[in-house]
Protein backbone atom coordinates (compact mmCIF):
# COMPACT_ATOMS: atom_id res chain seq x y z
CA UNK A 1 0.00 0.00 0.00
CA UNK A 2 1.25 3.37 -1.41
CA UNK A 3 1.85 5.91 1.10
CA UNK A 4 -1.12 8.40 1.08
CA UNK A 5 -0.88 11.89 -0.64
CA UNK A 6 0.76 14.77 1.26
CA UNK A 7 -2.14 16.70 2.44
CA UNK A 8 -2.18 20.32 1.49
CA UNK A 9 -0.89 21.53 4.78
CA UNK A 10 2.19 19.28 4.52
CA UNK A 11 3.18 20.64 1.29
CA UNK A 12 3.33 23.78 2.61
CA UNK A 13 5.46 22.82 5.83
CA UNK A 14 7.81 20.88 3.15
CA UNK A 15 8.17 23.92 0.86
CA UNK A 16 9.09 26.22 4.45
CA UNK A 17 11.28 23.98 4.78
CA UNK A 18 12.89 24.21 1.96
CA UNK A 19 12.82 27.89 1.98
CA UNK A 20 14.40 27.56 5.60
CA UNK A 21 17.38 25.71 3.96
CA UNK A 22 17.67 28.58 1.31
CA UNK A 23 17.75 31.18 4.37
CA UNK A 24 20.61 28.81 5.49
CA UNK A 25 22.42 29.21 2.10
CA UNK A 26 22.13 32.97 2.49
CA UNK A 27 23.15 32.86 5.89
CA UNK A 28 26.33 31.08 4.58
CA UNK A 29 27.11 33.36 1.70
CA UNK A 30 26.41 30.94 -0.86
CA UNK A 31 24.56 33.32 -3.77
CA UNK A 32 22.44 30.33 -5.46
CA UNK A 33 20.21 30.71 -2.29
CA UNK A 34 19.72 34.28 -2.98
CA UNK A 35 18.72 33.57 -6.77
CA UNK A 36 16.16 31.28 -6.26
CA UNK A 37 14.67 33.25 -3.01
CA UNK A 38 14.47 35.95 -5.75
CA UNK A 39 12.91 33.88 -8.08
CA UNK A 40 10.36 32.99 -5.82
CA UNK A 41 9.06 36.00 -4.64
CA UNK A 42 10.43 39.15 -6.40
CA UNK A 43 7.35 39.37 -8.31
CA UNK A 44 5.04 39.83 -5.11
CA UNK A 45 7.67 41.67 -3.58
CA UNK A 46 7.78 44.42 -6.43
CA UNK A 47 3.90 44.35 -6.74
CA UNK A 48 3.84 45.16 -3.20
CA UNK A 49 6.51 47.98 -3.39
CA UNK A 50 4.33 49.23 -6.55
CA UNK A 51 1.41 49.40 -4.73
CA UNK A 52 2.87 51.43 -1.96
CA UNK A 53 4.95 54.19 -3.89
CA UNK A 54 2.94 54.16 -6.82
CA UNK A 55 6.59 54.94 -8.72
CA UNK A 56 8.25 52.19 -10.74
CA UNK A 57 11.74 53.58 -10.13
CA UNK A 58 11.17 53.57 -6.29
CA UNK A 59 9.96 49.96 -6.48
CA UNK A 60 12.77 48.68 -7.94
CA UNK A 61 15.06 50.51 -5.32
CA UNK A 62 12.68 49.49 -2.13
CA UNK A 63 13.00 45.79 -3.75
CA UNK A 64 16.59 45.68 -4.09
CA UNK A 65 17.05 47.03 -1.13
CA UNK A 66 14.68 44.24 0.64
CA UNK A 67 16.53 41.31 -0.77
CA UNK A 68 19.51 42.80 0.11
CA UNK A 69 19.07 43.06 3.01
CA UNK A 70 17.31 39.33 3.02
CA UNK A 71 20.76 38.99 2.13
CA UNK A 72 22.58 40.25 5.05
CA UNK A 73 20.74 39.24 7.89
CA UNK A 74 19.45 35.99 5.96
CA UNK A 75 21.08 34.22 10.13
CA UNK A 76 18.44 36.58 12.14
CA UNK A 77 15.74 34.55 10.45
CA UNK A 78 13.93 32.52 12.98
CA UNK A 79 12.07 29.73 10.93
CA UNK A 80 9.56 29.13 13.84
CA UNK A 81 8.50 32.61 13.81
CA UNK A 82 7.30 32.81 9.99
CA UNK A 83 7.39 32.33 6.53
CA UNK A 84 9.95 33.84 4.87
CA UNK A 85 7.53 35.13 1.93
CA UNK A 86 5.95 36.54 5.45
CA UNK A 87 8.83 38.00 6.22
CA UNK A 88 10.36 39.64 3.08
CA UNK A 89 7.04 41.26 2.62
CA UNK A 90 7.08 42.71 5.73
CA UNK A 91 10.63 44.41 4.86
CA UNK A 92 9.50 45.48 1.46
CA UNK A 93 6.10 47.39 3.45
CA UNK A 94 8.51 48.93 5.73
CA UNK A 95 11.17 49.36 3.37
CA UNK A 96 8.17 51.17 1.09
CA UNK A 97 6.25 53.24 3.48
CA UNK A 98 9.77 54.60 5.11
CA UNK A 99 10.58 55.84 1.27
CA UNK A 100 7.02 57.61 0.87
CA UNK A 101 7.10 58.89 4.44
CA UNK A 102 10.56 60.85 3.93
CA UNK A 103 9.93 62.11 0.43
CA UNK A 104 6.58 63.12 1.58
CA UNK A 105 8.08 64.89 4.46
CA UNK A 106 11.19 65.67 3.05
CA UNK A 107 13.05 64.76 6.58
CA UNK A 108 15.78 62.46 7.08
CA UNK A 109 15.07 58.92 9.18
CA UNK A 110 16.27 60.39 12.43
CA UNK A 111 13.95 63.63 12.76
CA UNK A 112 10.92 61.75 11.83
CA UNK A 113 7.99 59.89 13.85
CA UNK A 114 9.23 57.42 10.60
CA UNK A 115 11.88 56.20 13.53
CA UNK A 116 8.91 54.57 15.41
CA UNK A 117 8.69 51.09 13.80
CA UNK A 118 5.84 50.82 12.34
CA UNK A 119 4.30 47.44 14.88
CA UNK A 120 3.12 45.39 12.36
CA UNK A 121 6.31 44.69 10.79
CA UNK A 122 7.46 43.39 13.98
CA UNK A 123 4.74 41.04 14.44
CA UNK A 124 5.09 37.45 13.75
CA UNK A 125 3.80 35.72 10.48
CA UNK A 126 1.87 33.76 13.16
CA UNK A 127 -0.37 31.54 10.39
CA UNK A 128 1.84 30.18 8.10
CA UNK A 129 -0.45 26.83 7.86
CA UNK A 130 -2.91 29.48 6.72
CA UNK A 131 -1.05 31.43 4.51
CA UNK A 132 -0.03 28.41 2.65
CA UNK A 133 -3.62 27.20 1.38
CA UNK A 134 -4.92 31.04 1.00
CA UNK A 135 -4.38 32.76 -2.80
CA UNK A 136 -4.91 36.05 -3.80
CA UNK A 137 -8.70 35.80 -4.87
CA UNK A 138 -9.50 34.09 -2.11
CA UNK A 139 -8.13 37.06 0.37
CA UNK A 140 -9.60 39.56 -2.36
CA UNK A 141 -12.66 38.22 -1.27
CA UNK A 142 -12.35 38.18 1.87
CA UNK A 143 -11.06 42.05 1.70
CA UNK A 144 -14.21 42.68 -0.34
CA UNK A 145 -16.38 41.31 2.05
CA UNK A 146 -15.62 44.15 4.54
CA UNK A 147 -17.50 47.24 4.45
CA UNK A 148 -16.39 49.70 2.71
CA UNK A 149 -14.82 52.17 5.50
CA UNK A 150 -13.38 49.98 7.13
CA UNK A 151 -11.39 48.29 4.12
CA UNK A 152 -10.73 51.72 3.63
CA UNK A 153 -9.07 52.34 6.74
CA UNK A 154 -7.34 48.93 6.59
CA UNK A 155 -5.81 49.66 3.50
CA UNK A 156 -4.58 53.51 3.94
CA UNK A 157 -2.88 51.88 7.12
CA UNK A 158 -1.30 49.33 5.22
CA UNK A 159 -0.75 50.39 1.94
CA UNK A 160 -0.10 54.01 2.22
CA UNK A 161 1.31 54.58 5.49
CA UNK A 162 -1.21 56.65 6.68
CA UNK A 163 -2.05 56.98 10.54
CA UNK A 164 -4.93 57.10 11.90
CA UNK A 165 -5.22 60.74 12.50
CA UNK A 166 -4.03 61.47 8.82
CA UNK A 167 -7.02 58.92 7.99
CA UNK A 168 -9.16 61.33 9.41
CA UNK A 169 -8.73 64.17 7.93
CA UNK A 170 -8.31 62.49 4.31
CA UNK A 171 -11.51 60.70 4.88
CA UNK A 172 -13.34 63.60 6.80
CA UNK A 173 -14.49 60.75 9.56
CA UNK A 174 -14.33 61.53 12.83
CA UNK A 175 -10.91 59.62 14.36
CA UNK A 176 -12.78 57.78 16.78
CA UNK A 177 -14.82 56.65 13.88
CA UNK A 178 -11.92 55.94 12.40
CA UNK A 179 -10.34 53.73 15.20
CA UNK A 180 -13.13 51.49 15.43
CA UNK A 181 -13.40 50.86 11.59
CA UNK A 182 -9.87 49.71 11.87
CA UNK A 183 -10.54 47.59 15.09
CA UNK A 184 -13.73 46.17 13.37
CA UNK A 185 -11.95 45.32 9.84
CA UNK A 186 -9.02 43.47 11.15
CA UNK A 187 -11.29 41.31 13.38
CA UNK A 188 -13.74 40.95 10.58
CA UNK A 189 -10.90 39.87 8.04
CA UNK A 190 -9.46 38.05 10.31
CA UNK A 191 -12.65 36.32 11.20
CA UNK A 192 -13.52 35.52 6.90
CA UNK A 193 -9.51 34.20 6.87
CA UNK A 194 -9.95 31.74 9.28
CA UNK A 195 -13.26 30.76 7.99
CA UNK A 196 -11.64 30.28 4.23
CA UNK A 197 -9.14 27.76 5.72
CA UNK A 198 -11.91 26.18 8.25
CA UNK A 199 -9.20 27.06 10.97
CA UNK A 200 -10.39 27.66 14.31
CA UNK A 201 -12.28 30.57 14.93
CA UNK A 202 -11.84 30.27 18.94
CA UNK A 203 -9.53 33.08 18.74
CA UNK A 204 -11.51 35.43 17.46
CA UNK A 205 -13.92 36.51 20.59
CA UNK A 206 -10.14 37.82 22.80
CA UNK A 207 -9.99 40.07 20.14
CA UNK A 208 -13.11 41.12 20.03
CA UNK A 209 -13.07 41.69 23.67
CA UNK A 210 -11.86 45.53 22.49
CA UNK A 211 -13.93 46.19 20.04
CA UNK A 212 -15.71 49.40 21.26
CA UNK A 213 -18.38 51.28 19.08
CA UNK A 214 -19.23 50.36 15.33
CA UNK A 215 -18.70 52.27 12.23
CA UNK B 1 4.83 51.70 32.18
CA UNK B 2 2.81 55.15 31.71
CA UNK B 3 -0.13 52.93 30.58
CA UNK B 4 -1.98 50.34 31.17
CA UNK B 5 -3.25 46.89 29.67
CA UNK B 6 -6.32 47.85 28.65
CA UNK B 7 -5.13 50.59 27.05
CA UNK B 8 -2.48 48.62 24.77
CA UNK B 9 -5.63 46.53 24.05
CA UNK B 10 -7.54 50.01 23.20
CA UNK B 11 -4.65 50.94 20.64
CA UNK B 12 -3.83 47.49 19.45
CA UNK B 13 -5.37 47.75 15.54
CA UNK B 14 -3.58 51.06 15.02
CA UNK B 15 -0.31 49.81 16.50
CA UNK B 16 0.20 46.83 14.64
CA UNK B 17 -0.69 48.82 11.67
CA UNK B 18 1.54 51.44 12.43
CA UNK B 19 -0.99 53.95 12.56
CA UNK B 20 -0.84 55.60 16.00
CA UNK B 21 0.55 59.00 16.59
CA UNK B 22 4.33 58.68 17.42
CA UNK B 23 3.60 59.26 21.39
CA UNK B 24 0.95 56.20 21.44
CA UNK B 25 3.35 53.97 19.28
CA UNK B 26 6.14 55.13 21.83
CA UNK B 27 3.63 54.26 25.12
CA UNK B 28 2.68 50.95 23.67
CA UNK B 29 6.13 50.07 22.85
CA UNK B 30 7.12 51.01 26.07
CA UNK B 31 4.37 49.14 27.84
CA UNK B 32 5.47 45.77 26.18
CA UNK B 33 8.99 45.78 27.66
CA UNK B 34 7.58 45.98 31.11
CA UNK B 35 4.60 43.81 30.68
CA UNK B 36 4.47 40.65 31.83
CA UNK B 37 0.56 40.00 30.05
CA UNK B 38 1.03 38.05 26.62
CA UNK B 39 -0.88 40.53 24.96
CA UNK B 40 -2.34 38.21 22.49
CA UNK B 41 -4.78 40.80 20.76
CA UNK B 42 -1.59 42.34 19.05
CA UNK B 43 -0.42 38.63 17.56
CA UNK B 44 -4.37 37.83 16.55
CA UNK B 45 -4.67 41.39 15.03
CA UNK B 46 -0.94 41.94 13.76
CA UNK B 47 -1.47 38.14 11.92
CA UNK B 48 -3.83 39.28 9.54
CA UNK B 49 -1.70 42.14 7.92
CA UNK B 50 0.85 39.36 5.84
CA UNK B 51 -2.22 38.10 4.20
CA UNK B 52 -2.72 41.79 2.90
CA UNK B 53 0.33 41.75 0.63
CA UNK B 54 -1.34 38.68 -1.01
CA UNK B 55 -4.16 40.61 -2.14
CA UNK B 56 -1.78 42.01 -5.05
CA UNK B 57 -1.75 40.61 -8.37
CA UNK B 58 2.57 39.66 -8.90
CA UNK B 59 4.06 41.93 -10.86
CA UNK B 60 7.09 41.46 -13.02
CA UNK B 61 9.87 44.01 -12.53
CA UNK B 62 11.94 44.66 -15.03
CA UNK B 63 14.88 42.01 -15.66
CA UNK B 64 18.14 44.09 -14.97
CA UNK B 65 16.44 44.25 -11.53
CA UNK B 66 17.47 40.48 -10.19
CA UNK B 67 20.96 41.59 -11.73
CA UNK B 68 21.19 44.47 -9.34
CA UNK B 69 20.52 42.15 -6.18
CA UNK B 70 22.45 39.75 -7.26
CA UNK B 71 25.58 42.03 -7.69
CA UNK B 72 24.37 43.73 -4.77
CA UNK B 73 25.26 40.96 -3.07
CA UNK B 74 28.56 39.46 -4.72
CA UNK B 75 29.49 42.98 -3.69
CA UNK B 76 28.42 42.93 -0.14
CA UNK B 77 30.16 39.31 0.30
CA UNK B 78 33.16 40.39 -1.71
CA UNK B 79 33.32 43.31 1.25
CA UNK B 80 32.55 40.84 4.62
CA UNK B 81 33.29 37.32 3.72
CA UNK B 82 30.66 35.35 5.34
CA UNK B 83 31.20 31.37 6.56
CA UNK B 84 28.67 28.54 7.26
CA UNK B 85 30.32 28.44 10.80
CA UNK B 86 30.06 31.98 11.64
CA UNK B 87 26.17 32.30 10.51
CA UNK B 88 25.25 29.06 12.70
CA UNK B 89 26.70 30.44 15.78
CA UNK B 90 24.56 33.65 15.13
CA UNK B 91 21.62 31.56 14.60
CA UNK B 92 22.32 29.34 17.50
CA UNK B 93 22.75 32.57 19.87
CA UNK B 94 18.58 32.88 19.05
CA UNK B 95 16.74 31.85 21.36
CA UNK B 96 13.43 30.19 20.10
CA UNK B 97 11.79 31.08 23.14
CA UNK B 98 8.05 31.47 22.18
CA UNK B 99 6.77 34.72 23.54
CA UNK B 100 3.13 36.67 23.52
CA UNK B 101 5.35 39.84 21.98
CA UNK B 102 7.82 38.38 19.53
CA UNK B 103 9.16 41.14 16.78
CA UNK B 104 10.03 40.12 14.21
CA UNK B 105 13.65 41.01 13.03
CA UNK B 106 12.51 42.58 10.30
CA UNK B 107 13.28 46.58 10.59
CA UNK B 108 16.78 46.69 10.53
CA UNK B 109 15.96 45.33 6.94
CA UNK B 110 13.99 47.69 5.85
CA UNK B 111 15.48 50.48 7.35
CA UNK B 112 18.94 49.43 5.85
CA UNK B 113 19.81 51.28 2.95
CA UNK B 114 22.15 49.91 0.14
CA UNK B 115 24.67 52.73 0.44
CA UNK B 116 25.73 51.78 3.86
CA UNK B 117 25.92 47.97 3.20
CA UNK B 118 29.81 48.22 3.24
CA UNK B 119 29.72 50.05 6.72
CA UNK B 120 29.79 47.48 9.59
CA UNK B 121 29.16 44.37 10.58
CA UNK B 122 26.15 45.10 12.76
CA UNK B 123 23.03 45.81 11.50
CA UNK B 124 22.68 49.53 10.25
CA UNK B 125 19.22 50.85 11.12
CA UNK B 126 17.64 53.92 10.92
CA UNK B 127 18.04 56.85 13.95
CA UNK B 128 15.64 56.56 16.65
CA UNK B 129 14.64 58.34 19.23
CA UNK B 130 15.48 56.61 22.45
CA UNK B 131 13.09 57.36 24.75
CA UNK B 132 13.51 58.39 27.78
CA UNK B 133 13.64 55.77 30.02
CA UNK B 134 12.45 54.36 33.43
CA UNK B 135 15.41 53.44 35.70
CA UNK B 136 16.11 50.13 37.19
CA UNK B 137 15.81 49.26 40.30
CA UNK B 138 19.27 50.16 41.83
CA UNK B 139 21.84 46.91 42.33
CA UNK B 140 23.10 46.77 46.25
CA UNK B 141 26.19 49.26 46.60
CA UNK B 142 28.63 46.27 46.64
CA UNK B 143 28.51 45.81 43.06
CA UNK B 144 29.81 50.03 42.03
CA UNK B 145 32.54 49.28 44.81
CA UNK B 146 33.52 46.09 42.92
CA UNK B 147 33.45 47.97 39.63
CA UNK B 148 36.99 49.58 40.63
CA UNK B 149 38.59 47.16 38.22
CA UNK B 150 41.41 44.86 38.41
CA UNK B 151 43.25 43.92 35.38
CA UNK B 152 44.22 40.43 35.62
CA UNK B 153 46.34 39.33 32.89
CA UNK B 154 45.40 35.74 31.74
CA UNK B 155 45.64 34.39 28.25
CA UNK B 156 42.08 34.06 26.51
CA UNK B 157 42.12 33.80 23.39
CA UNK B 158 45.54 35.43 22.61
CA UNK B 159 44.35 38.44 24.60
CA UNK B 160 45.20 40.11 27.87
CA UNK B 161 41.35 39.91 29.47
CA UNK B 162 40.43 42.97 32.12
CA UNK B 163 38.22 41.43 34.84
CA UNK B 164 36.18 42.60 37.63
CA UNK B 165 36.08 41.36 40.83
CA UNK B 166 32.95 38.91 40.92
CA UNK B 167 32.98 38.29 36.96
CA UNK B 168 32.86 35.07 35.99
CA UNK B 169 36.09 34.33 33.42
CA UNK B 170 33.33 33.18 30.92
CA UNK B 171 31.66 36.53 31.21
CA UNK B 172 34.94 38.64 31.01
CA UNK B 173 35.69 40.94 28.45
CA UNK B 174 38.47 40.44 25.89
CA UNK B 175 40.29 43.18 25.85
CA UNK B 176 43.49 44.57 24.10
CA UNK B 177 45.20 47.21 25.84
CA UNK B 178 47.32 47.50 22.87
CA UNK B 179 49.17 50.64 21.33
CA UNK B 180 46.58 52.77 19.95
CA UNK B 181 43.64 51.71 21.29
CA UNK B 182 40.64 54.21 22.60
CA UNK B 183 39.25 53.38 25.88
CA UNK B 184 36.19 55.13 27.15
CA UNK B 185 34.55 54.69 30.44
CA UNK B 186 30.45 54.00 30.05
CA UNK B 187 28.84 55.84 32.61
CA UNK B 188 24.81 55.10 33.54
CA UNK B 189 22.52 58.49 33.39
CA UNK B 190 21.12 59.48 36.50
CA UNK B 191 21.45 57.54 39.45
CA UNK B 192 21.78 54.23 37.28
CA UNK B 193 24.22 51.31 38.41
CA UNK B 194 25.59 50.28 34.82
CA UNK B 195 29.20 51.05 34.20
CA UNK B 196 32.15 49.67 32.28
CA UNK B 197 34.00 50.53 29.25
CA UNK B 198 34.46 50.60 25.29
CA UNK B 199 37.53 49.72 23.52
CA UNK B 200 37.94 50.83 20.31
CA UNK B 201 41.21 49.30 18.24
CA UNK B 202 43.13 50.90 15.77
CA UNK B 203 41.94 47.53 13.72
CA UNK B 204 37.91 49.33 14.16
CA UNK B 205 37.49 46.44 16.38
CA UNK B 206 35.30 47.57 19.36
CA UNK B 207 34.86 45.67 22.84
CA UNK B 208 31.99 46.82 24.91
CA UNK B 209 32.10 45.83 28.86
CA UNK B 210 29.37 46.38 31.17
CA UNK B 211 28.76 45.96 34.61
CA UNK B 212 26.27 46.82 37.73
CA UNK B 213 23.30 45.65 35.62
CA UNK B 214 19.79 44.45 37.07
CA UNK B 215 19.49 40.80 35.64
CA UNK B 216 17.31 40.30 32.46
CA UNK B 217 14.15 38.04 32.63
CA UNK B 218 12.04 36.48 30.14
CA UNK B 219 13.49 36.99 26.85
CA UNK B 220 14.70 40.87 27.86
CA UNK B 221 18.05 41.45 26.67
CA UNK B 222 20.40 44.09 26.91
CA UNK B 223 21.58 45.51 23.15
CA UNK B 224 24.50 47.48 22.36
CA UNK B 225 24.35 50.35 19.34
CA UNK B 226 26.76 52.44 17.58
CA UNK B 227 25.47 55.91 16.24
CA UNK B 228 28.08 56.86 13.75
CA UNK B 229 26.44 60.03 11.94
CA UNK B 230 23.06 59.03 11.40
CA UNK B 231 23.45 55.52 11.12
CA UNK B 232 23.06 53.24 14.03
CA UNK B 233 24.51 49.52 14.35
CA UNK B 234 23.84 46.63 16.65
CA UNK B 235 27.10 45.83 18.21
CA UNK B 236 25.52 42.57 19.78
CA UNK B 237 23.17 41.76 22.81
CA UNK B 238 23.82 39.76 25.62
CA UNK B 239 21.28 38.83 28.36
CA UNK B 240 22.87 39.29 32.13
CA UNK B 241 22.07 37.08 35.67
CA UNK B 242 22.55 37.92 38.80
CA UNK B 243 26.65 38.65 38.19
CA UNK B 244 24.85 41.69 36.05
CA UNK B 245 27.68 42.27 33.72
CA UNK B 246 27.97 41.19 29.87
CA UNK B 247 30.49 41.86 26.80
CA UNK B 248 29.57 42.57 23.22
CA UNK B 249 32.58 43.17 20.30
CA UNK B 250 31.85 44.16 16.96
CA UNK B 251 34.01 44.38 13.79
CA UNK B 252 34.03 46.49 10.89
CA UNK B 253 32.80 49.45 13.77
CA UNK B 254 32.07 52.45 11.13
CA UNK B 255 34.40 55.43 11.25
CA UNK B 256 33.28 58.01 12.05
CA UNK B 257 34.62 61.26 14.14
CA UNK B 258 32.32 60.50 17.03
CA UNK B 259 30.84 57.22 17.83
CA UNK B 260 28.28 57.11 20.71
CA UNK B 261 27.88 53.86 22.17
CA UNK B 262 24.72 53.03 24.06
CA UNK B 263 23.40 49.96 25.84
CA UNK B 264 19.69 49.53 26.23
CA UNK B 265 17.11 47.41 27.45
CA UNK B 266 14.73 45.56 25.54
CA UNK B 267 12.21 43.33 25.22
CA UNK B 268 14.00 40.65 22.93
CA UNK B 269 16.64 40.66 20.96
CA UNK B 270 14.89 41.63 17.85
CA UNK B 271 14.48 44.66 18.25
CA UNK B 272 16.51 46.57 15.88
CA UNK B 273 16.31 50.39 16.80
CA UNK B 274 17.06 51.25 20.38
CA UNK B 275 13.94 51.73 21.81
CA UNK B 276 14.78 50.76 25.20
CA UNK B 277 15.99 52.70 28.21
CA UNK B 278 19.39 53.82 27.79
CA UNK B 279 20.91 51.99 30.91
CA UNK B 280 25.03 53.11 30.03
CA UNK B 281 26.65 54.79 27.04
CA UNK B 282 29.71 56.49 26.34
CA UNK B 283 31.07 58.81 23.47
CA UNK B 284 34.32 57.65 21.88
CA UNK B 285 36.39 60.37 19.79
CA UNK B 286 38.84 59.47 17.27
Amino acid sequence: MGAPPPLEGDQELKAEESEAELMRQVAAGEIGGLETLYDRHHAMAYALALRITTEPGLAEDVVQDSFLGLWRNAARYAEAKGSVRGWLLAIVRHRAIDTIRRRKNGVTLDDDTTDIVPAALTLPDIWPEVAGRLDAEQVRIALEGLPPAQREAIEYAYFDGLTQREIATRTGAPLGTVKSRMRLGLVALRRELLDVTDAANELVPAVTAGSKGRS
Amino acid sequence: MTIRCDRVLELAPGFVLGALDAADMAAVHEHLIACRESHPELRELGGVLPYLAVSLEPVEPPARLRAAVIAAAQADLAAHPRSAQAAARRVAAIPRTAVAYEPLAVEAWAAEPAATVASGSGTVVSLASVRRSRRRRALAWATRVAAAVAVVAIVGYGYGVVREPGARPSQSPFFVPGQGDVVVDLTAPGAGTAHGFVDLRPTNHLIVYVNGLVPTTGDQVYMVWVTAGKDVSLAGYFRVDSQGDGTVQMDNVPRAPSLWVQVCIEPNEHVTTPTGPTVASATIFS
